[in-house]
């Protein structure tokens, strides 16, 4: 009765944890509640860490108690203290701009731990239990090439993000080798071939070890035999030491056949799996450019997920099981809604390469003709000063140009002259679903006044003056009118239909996918060249 | 195109349909523009205007509505001096384009419902963030709630400010205004302006953000607020009895210390309810003024007489219908706008046309090509992604009654932590999972199995509660998950857990220390970010 109580503590706690992270996730659906949304997450984390080790520490069903060495203790309070630590360090650190980043980083993460973990419950495995079932083998298989994928992929988008690769290439331009989706296929068939020898390697070793628990029964048969033997006489003695040697013997052979052992062939497959699953997620994320890094993420934010559930599955933890699901269909959603802001579907994202297979990405699109209207600082203070109302659409060129505190002190300032200024945000604009948000939350701007496309393109022939900020492809008319445009059908914030707009801008280049505005060449279109940051800080000055 | 501007016939009407302004726009959209002789000249637009606009002007009202392909105006057809009908003048392809309200007019919708007609009702114009420049009764509704305030002011024995004079001082008058639409907020706007001190009631709470940002105190009742709110759901009988009471008591107080009324509560297509009762008049100081600008509806105070002024107990009670036409240059502007606005989105003279694919033309067409088309078609669902609350830019209904009022549920995603439908689902889905969870150990179901299940109702789950995140937290969102897929420490102690240091433990070890880097910066980082994001003047 006293043990069954225990057994249940941790399936309760490990319950209320998972709904404590589902309540976490629900209470981002607004501002309000987001900050005790992220506390709920927080106390389930400590109540499933808690449970854990209560499970560790507590005799199980059969009233065995595990034994842990004091090593082992020691080795895993300093990795977690380490580790928090580490993560609070980097928590604290990160500019709100370098977002993208620590995101992907902590996705890769997830996807080691899942590598690790399978790896390692491979090798602790009873396979004289069950621990040779054919599910939990391929439970664990699977795990690995999925944490594998998104440990090296997330890697790989980390870098683009801090735009180390390649030198001086344009940051994030897509690699591609020849041949890429026939290596993708390849490396994917060989995976699931490698299976095989690593399933029946790991079954026959199970088998083995089966055999020999037999032969040790009969063998302690002979000496339970020989010792009922009455005489003890000097031959007998010889056969009685011989009989013992033997069960020894088997004794030892089963202790090696039935824990798998870093020799064995099949872990040699495993580690195989583990190389080319992780040069499999490296040849995936390097072929996608950089202008779809916030769906690459998105879609590595479900890959951590579905990493974490295949723990879940490989340990038979619900608890892991429910929080990867989570975080799955939590980044597959992200996906979707990028992908639908892009007007992409996910396979062209993934195996698409944008812009590059057709060959030069800023030649497409039909050749837009027109002059351009260069404008300078006091004009666009005169049309703020006139505006009603105004709109601002940032980019992450604004980030880049740390303009954004100007920016707020610039709307703060139209506000107190009663002009309606909002900040219009498409879903990709900034490199993760939902940064720039949080970048202008971090400058001070009031959430209210930031609006999603959808809630606010229909109030841009009303506004009289757009103001764009290093933003350019989110508010390109061509998406709308030009068939030949490689942007053609995303859907995008309609600013020419305001009065005027003013596109700050450092030189009349193309956008991030490498695509010309026609929007620069409207009528009612100035551009205001130079630094963002430069720009805004006289704009303020000459309004105060 | 041809779009003919009748004079309005309607007795004391001084407004017309378009401007010199608004058919400037019409010919620029290539529609041709005749107008009635003197259909402007109350609104002071005289026709040399309209000529110099570029409109032609004709004293021929038959000849004007049967060669118009379009007739814009403002009231609903009816029976002119001269015997005939507007509604038979129009020509057989012709379109019109008014007011309708079709619900109180079934005889004009049968009458309109001839030859090949088309009658677009500007009343029913869907009140979408989309349809805002077009939406009449809410221009008509802010005029009406300035006017409201000058009539008042006008009746009223003293100054709406407080002065400090050598002569003595006065104190500003006190206005309560029931119901914050837009007539409402107009009219705290205006008595603000003109110095009065201003209160407001409105049965969503939702409001009180408005009320407050335009310098009035927004009245509570004793009656928690989001118990009235719950009236539009399912407990409206029980709740809205207990409601309604504490409403009328806080009116009754509010008659003994308040100078001016206005009520403009409405519920559309149904009579206005009472609100303020003949014993809240009498106790009101004498001198006071009443405005109801639910006249036209039967009044939210029982003395009010339709379109006249009464003197009941001292207090000017006030019923008039014509608010804003008594501002017929600016109300006139602004109605002709909506329609300019409304051509515009039916595709201009070009490619005119009544687009049923458009919602705002489907549900505000009557009739077309002599079919009768209304009501339209209910709404399809909503897909989920639109979840958010718009309340800034939606001021619609004039004060939707509490008792049995139904379909404005907005407000509700405002509510700290409500429990939503999607998140009812979920905790429901919960039970369930651990329901399975629990009795799995003792039924025959392989584990396998019963792990795919768990499984599947986490990803239906996950499915429902991420679709309710706003996509300005998409960031946090990522980061979050990125803490709590941290639980995959759980894996790592698992490995560790053993005798041996062996590479199991080792790999545990590092599992575990990752995961951890996680958990923390995960948590951290989003607690940092959600710190970020804050109101304005908060």
């Amino acid at each position: 009765m006293q043990l069954q109580s225990f057994v249940a503590i941790p399936n309760v706690a490990y319950l209320g944890a998972a709904i404590l992270f589902i309540l976490s996730l629900g209470g981002l659906s607004n501002q309000e509640t987001a900050r005790r949304g992220n506390s709920y997450g927080l106390v389930g984390m400590v109540i499933a860490i808690g449970a854990t080790i209560l499970l560790l520490v507590v005799p199980d069903a059969y009233g065995t108690t595990r034994v842990i060495s004091s090593e082992n203790w020691t080795l895993l309070i300093t990795t977690a203290l380490v580790g928090g630590v580490i993560g609070s360090v980097m928590a604290k650190r990160v500019a709100m701009t370098a977002m993208p980043q620590l995101v992907a980083l902590l996705h890769s993460f997830v996807g080691l731990a899942a590598v690790l973990v399978g790896i390692s419950t491979w090798l602790t495995a009873d396979l004289a239990g069950h621990g040779s079932d054919l599910v939990h083998l391929l439970e664990i298989w699977f795990g690995v090439a999925i944490g594998a994928i998104t440990f090296t992929g997330s890697i790989v988008a980390w870098a683009k993000l801090r735009g180390w690769l390649f030198g001086k290439r344009v940051p994030g331009a897509p690699l591609l080798l020849p041949g890429r989706h026939g290596l993708n296929a390849i490396a994917a068939l060989t995976c699931i071939g490698m299976a095989v020898p690593y399933v029946s390697d790991t079954v026959s070793q199970a088998e083995t070890a089966i055999e020999l628990e037999e032969q040790l029964q009969t063998a302690e048969g002979v000496v339970e035999r020989l010792e009922n033997e009455p005489a003890g006489t000097r031959l007998m003695q010889d056969e009685i030491k011989k009989a013992v040697a033997e069960v020894e013997r088997i004794e030892a052979a089963i202790q090696v056949a039935s824990q798998p052992s870093t020799d064995s062939r099949a872990f040699l497959f495993l580690m195989m799996l583990t190389g080319l699953t992780c040069l499999l997620g490296v040849h995936l994320v390097i072929a996608i450019g950089g202008a779809d890094m916030p769906v690459v993420v998105s879609l590595l934010n479900s890959y951590s997920g579905w990493a974490a559930a295949s723990a879940g599955f490989m340990l038979a933890n619900d608890l892991l099981l429910v929080t990867g699901a989570l975080v799955g269909s939590s980044g597959a959603i992200l996906s979707y809604i990028m992908c639908k802001a892009m007007n992409r579907s996910i396979w062209n994202v993934v195996f698409g390469g944008f812009g590059t297979d057709g060959g030069n990405p800023t030649g497409e699109g039909t050749e837009i003709e027109g002059e351009v209207t260069v404008t300078d600082i006091e004009e666009v203070a005169q049309l703020a000063r006139n505006a009603k109302s105004i709109m601002i659409v940032p980019g992450y060129g604004m980030a880049v140009a740390r303009a954004q505190h100007l920016v707020n002190e610039f709307s703060g300032m139209l506000r107190k002259r009663g002009c309606n200024v909002r900040y219009a945000i498409h879903p990709v604009a900034g490199r993760l679903p939902g940064h720039m948000n949080v970048l202008l939350a971090e400058a001070g701007v009031p959430y209210d006044i930031v609006l999603e496309m959808d809630e606010i393109n229909g109030d841009c022939p009303e506004t009289d003056l757009v103001l764009i900020i290093g933003a350019n492809d989110v508010v390109n008319p061509g998406a709308e009118t030009d068939e030949s445009s490689p942007i053609y059908g995303m859907p995008v914030i309609q600013v020419w239909k305001a009065e005027t707009t003013v596109v700050l801008k450092r030189s009349l280049g193309a956008g991030y996918a490498g695509v010309g505005n026609p929007l620069f060449f409207k009528e009612n279109n100035r551009m205001l060249l130079g630094d963002a940051k430069d720009s805004m800080s006289q704009l303020t000055a000459l309004l105060t | 195109m041809r779009i003919g501007i009748p004079k309005e016939v309607l007795n004391g009407e001084r407004r017309v349909a378009a401007t010199p302004d608004t058919v400037k726009k019409m010919i620029k959209m290539g529609f041709e523009v005749s107008v009635e002789a003197g259909a402007g000249a109350l609104a002071n637009y005289p026709d040399q205007m309209f000529t110099a606009a570029g409109a032609s002007i004709t004293s021929d009202v038959h000849s004007l509505w049967s060669s118009s392909d379009l007739i814009c105006k403002i009231n609903p057809p009816q029976a002119r001096s001269d015997g005939s009908h507007e509604a038979n003048l129009l020509a057989d392809r012709g379109t019109l384009i008014s007011l309708l309200f079709p619900e109180q007019n079934p005889e004009l919708v049968e009458h309109l419902q001839s030859g090949s007609k088309t009658a677009i009702a500007l009343d029913k114009i869907p009140r979408i963030t989309r349809a805002q420049k077009m939406d009449v009764l809410s221009s008509m509704a802010n005029i009406a709630g300035y006017r409201a305030v000058l009539e008042a002011a006008h009746l009223y024995g003293g100054f709406f400010g407080g002065q400090i004079t050598a002569a003595g001082k006065t104190r500003p008058a006190q206005v309560l205004v029931i119901g914050a639409g837009v007539a409402g907020l107009a009219a705290i706007g205006t008595a603000r302006g003109l110095g009065a001190e201003v209160r407001a009631f409105d049965v969503r709470p939702a409001c009180k953000e408005q009320v407050e940002s335009m310098g009035a105190r927004f009245l509570m009742l004793d009656v928690p607020m989001d118990e009235s709110q719950e009236s539009s759901g399912g407990y409206a009988n029980i709740m809205s009895d207990e409601f309604l009471k504490a409403e009328l008591e806080c009116f009754a107080n509010q008659a003994k210390e308040v100078d001016i009324i206005i009520t403009t509560a409405l519920i559309p297509g149904r009579k206005a309810p009472e609100l303020i009762l003949q014993d809240m008049i009498d106790s009101m100081k004498p001198g006071s003024v009443i405005m109801d600008l639910a006249a036209e509806q039967g009044g939210n105070c029982t003395a009010t007489v339709p379109g006249q002024v009464v003197v009941s107990s001292g207090v000017h009670v006030v019923g008039y219908t014509d608010l804003t036409s008594r501002l017929p240059t600016h109300a006139s502007q602004f109605f002709g706008t909506n329609i300019v606005n409304l051509l515009s989105d039916m595709g201009g003279a070009g490619d005119f046309k009544v687009d049923f694919e458009d919602e705002v033309v489907r549900k505000s067409t009557v009739v077309r090509q002599g079919t009768l088309t209304w009501p339209p078609p209910p709404d399809p669902e909503k897909p989920p992604v639109m979840s958010q609350g718009k309340q800034d830019s939606e001021v619609v209904a004039d004060l939707p009654q509490t008792k049995k009022s139904s379909g404005h549920g907005h407000g509700a995603s405002n509510e700290p932590m409500a429990i939503g439908p999607r998140n009812a689902i979920a905790l429901t889905l919960a039970v369930v999972l651990a329901l399975i969870g629990f009795t799995a150990e003792s039924a025959p179901v392989p584990h396998f199995v019963q792990q795919v299940t768990v499984f599947l109702l986490a990803c239906f789950i996950g499915w429902q509660v991420v679709w309710s995140v706003t996509p300005a937290l998409h960031t946090p969102l990522m980061s979050v998950t990125n803490a709590i897929s941290g639980i995959i420490v759980v894996g790592g102690l698992l490995g560790v857990a053993g005798t041996e240091l062996n590479t199991a433990a080792v790999l545990g070890a590092v599992a575990i220390l990752v995961a951890s880097i996680n958990i923390a910066g995960g948590f951290l980082v989003t607690q940092r970010m959600l710190q970020m994001f804050r109101k304005e003047d908060n």
